[in-house]
């Protein structure tokens, strides 16, 4: 039961992150590779919060997304300004400079050593101390979350980023602020991902800068790309594939180490035949074209 | 002292840099294929040499060209195989550099798969040095600097001076144009990327002796030749070489001034300052940022 309520735990986390990406890479066509970032941002500034300041889980999960949101203008600004693969690049080259400052500044992160022994999340008194326990508080703030997601792509603003999405030029044209837009979104993105970040800090109870490297945001961007990007169900289905995935290849008895090198070669081969054949991805509208 | 000996060290990195650098560029320039699977065949033509010099032992040439030619086949095999198609569809940058990624990830893992995720080293034994003044350097060092010294003037000629450079320069600039005017464009890609990943073998397989190879190595070697590319001039040949050793000085003073952890963050906020506002590079043509696409 509590194999089969960690892997629920780790679907709600990466449901979460896919769809708080899904709306910068897949409604406004900005592909960014630096989501695991943001993740790590949320992760880091919720712990320090909790542990440092002394706040609760909620307040800390509260003002990490607000802290996360603003840390992503830092990239929005100069990056927005590029395109196509340079955009991709700059946001790649935040990803690796946030992973380095996570190493190196070791006052506030511990460096390579983590941060262990973060406080089990607690609200009124009722601690959050079991997996099953955990997959009702992961579950209910993930679902909450990707409500807000559902909420903002159905609304006007999700329907600007769409227009944007398909032709920037016409919809400036119209009168609206077209880096404005992809900003806001950038950020509403990065924020969101801070949700997962502390979901993630809160559960694990430890962490240090490998979770959150580059290969973390090709596997986030991945799961986007694989369920569709464009659509709200798609970055939900690519979670729950890619996690499963990996427990599936269990079955076939493969030695530990081999697994996750096995795990990783099918999401690869995986990302290149969909690419080949069916660039929206399982359930997705958008092509990146 | 200190600093000649880094500044020599930066100067060894830089070499390899430029190789690497003009590598990716003659694929990216001339596909306009963000080939970051670029770093799987580094890897793998590193892991190659590893099979047939230490585990197999075949004499030191034989092993050197033979996994220069495992580079080539793969990087042709990807374009074939991935590429090409993509390239026919008209697909999108975005999807080829997410394929490109596909590949990679999968490519790395293979090679993990096959010899362990621990760091290999393809010399025995500790390497002869040699003493210039207060600066020493290590026979392997000499070859790499002998290396690009031979290479990368070659295919500096080559590329502004003969007709088959001149061809490559015409697909550069204008693929659709090059097509109309006779030039067999899928064969010239097939030729880059033979030409490109061959390239880049070489550098994987001298710097595999100097400091070894992991399977993770290739993401930062690919990353670093990209943003010697854009640092040095997208579009050009010469930009990448200059950018490669501007780079590897760059890193070098950073470990001087700093701390080796920092490398990696000095090296991209150079490119993100670089993407901002001299889009262009150091060599090439003053662009705007509008026209980077």
């Amino acid at each position: 039961m509590n194999y089969l309520g960690h892997i629920l735990v780790m679907i709600s986390i990466y449901a979460m992150l896919g769809g708080s990406l899904n709306l910068v890479a897949g409604y406004t066509g900005l592909p960014s590779t630096c989501h695991a970032a943001f993740y790590g941002l949320g992760a880091y500034s919720t712990t320090l919060l909790m542990m440092s300041a002394g706040l609760g889980f909620f307040s800390s999960l509260g003002v990490s997304i607000v802290v996360t949101g603003l840390l992503s203008l830092v990239i929005a600004l100069p990056a927005l300004r590029l395109k196509g693969d340079y955009f991709v690049l700059a946001t790649l080259g935040f990803q690796i400079i946030v992973v380095a400052l996570f190493y190196n500044l070791t006052n506030f992160t511990g460096g390579p050593n983590g941060i262990p022994g973060i406080p089990i999340p607690r609200l009124l008194g009722f601690e959050f101390d079991s997996v099953f326990r955990y997959l009702v508080l992961s579950s209910i703030v993930s679902a909450c979350g990707l409500f807000v997601l559902w909420l903002l792509i159905n609304s006007p603003f999700g329907r600007l980023l769409r227009a944007v999405r398909e032709d920037e030029l016409a919809a400036a044209s119209l009168g609206k602020n077209v880096p404005r837009l992809q900003t806001l979104a950038f950020a509403i993105s990065a924020g969101m991902a801070a949700v997962p970040g502390a979901l993630f800090a809160g559960y694990i109870r430890f962490i240090d800068p490998t979770t959150f490297t580059v290969m973390e945001s090709i596997f986030i961007l991945s799961i986007v790309v694989i369920g569709g990007a464009g659509s709200f169900w798609g970055p939900i289905v690519g979670a729950a594939f890619m996690v499963i995935l990996p427990e599936a290849l269990r079955f076939l008895e493969l030695p530990l180490a081999a697994a996750a090198n096995v795990r990783q070669i099918t999401y690869g081969l995986l990302l290149v035949i969909l690419m080949r054949f069916r660039p929206q991805g399982m359930l997705g509208e958008y092509k990146f074209e | 002292m200190l600093l000649l000996q880094l500044l020599a060290n930066g100067f060894v990195i830089g070499c390899n840099t430029a190789l690497l650098a003009l590598s990716f560029a003659l694929i990216y320039n001339t596909t306009r294929t963000f080939h970051v699977a670029h770093g799987a065949t580094y890897i793998a033509s590193a892991y190659a040499c590893y099979l047939f010099l230490i585990q197999m032992g075949w004499p030191l040439i034989a092993a050197m060209l033979v996994a220069v030619l495992v580079g080539a086949s793969l990087g042709v095999a990807m374009e074939l195989v991935v590429y090409a198609p993509l390239a026919r569809r008209n697909a999108s940058m975005l999807v080829g550099l997410l394929s490109s990624l596909g590949l990679y990830v999968a490519l790395v893992n293979v090679v993990a798969l096959l010899f362990g995720n621990e760091t290999k080293l393809l010399r025995p034994g500790a390497e002869a040095s040699y003493h210039f003044g207060q600066v020493s350097l290590s026979r392997i060092q000499l070859i790499e600097i002998a290396a690009a010294a031979i290479i990368l003037p070659i295919f500096v000629i080559l590329l502004n001076l003969t007709t088959w450079g001149k061809i490559i320069r015409a697909v550069r600039d204008d693929a659709p144009l090059a097509n109309l005017i006779g030039i067999n464009v899928p064969a010239v890609r097939v030729w880059v990327f033979a030409l490109g990943s061959s390239l880049a073998a070489i550098a994987a397989i001298l710097t595999a002796m100097d400091v070894g190879v992991d399977p993770q190595a290739g993401m930062p070697v690919l990353l670093t030749a990209a943003v010697a590319l854009i640092v040095g001039g997208v579009g050009t040949f010469e930009g990448p070489v200059v950018g490669g050793f501007v780079l590897g000085l760059l890193q070098s003073l950073v470990v001087w001034a700093l701390s080796v952890r920092w490398s990696n963050a000095v090296t991209f906020a150079v490119l993100i300052a670089f993407m901002l506002f001299r889009p262009g590079g150091l060599v090439g043509r003053r662009l705007r940022l509008e026209e980077t696409q």
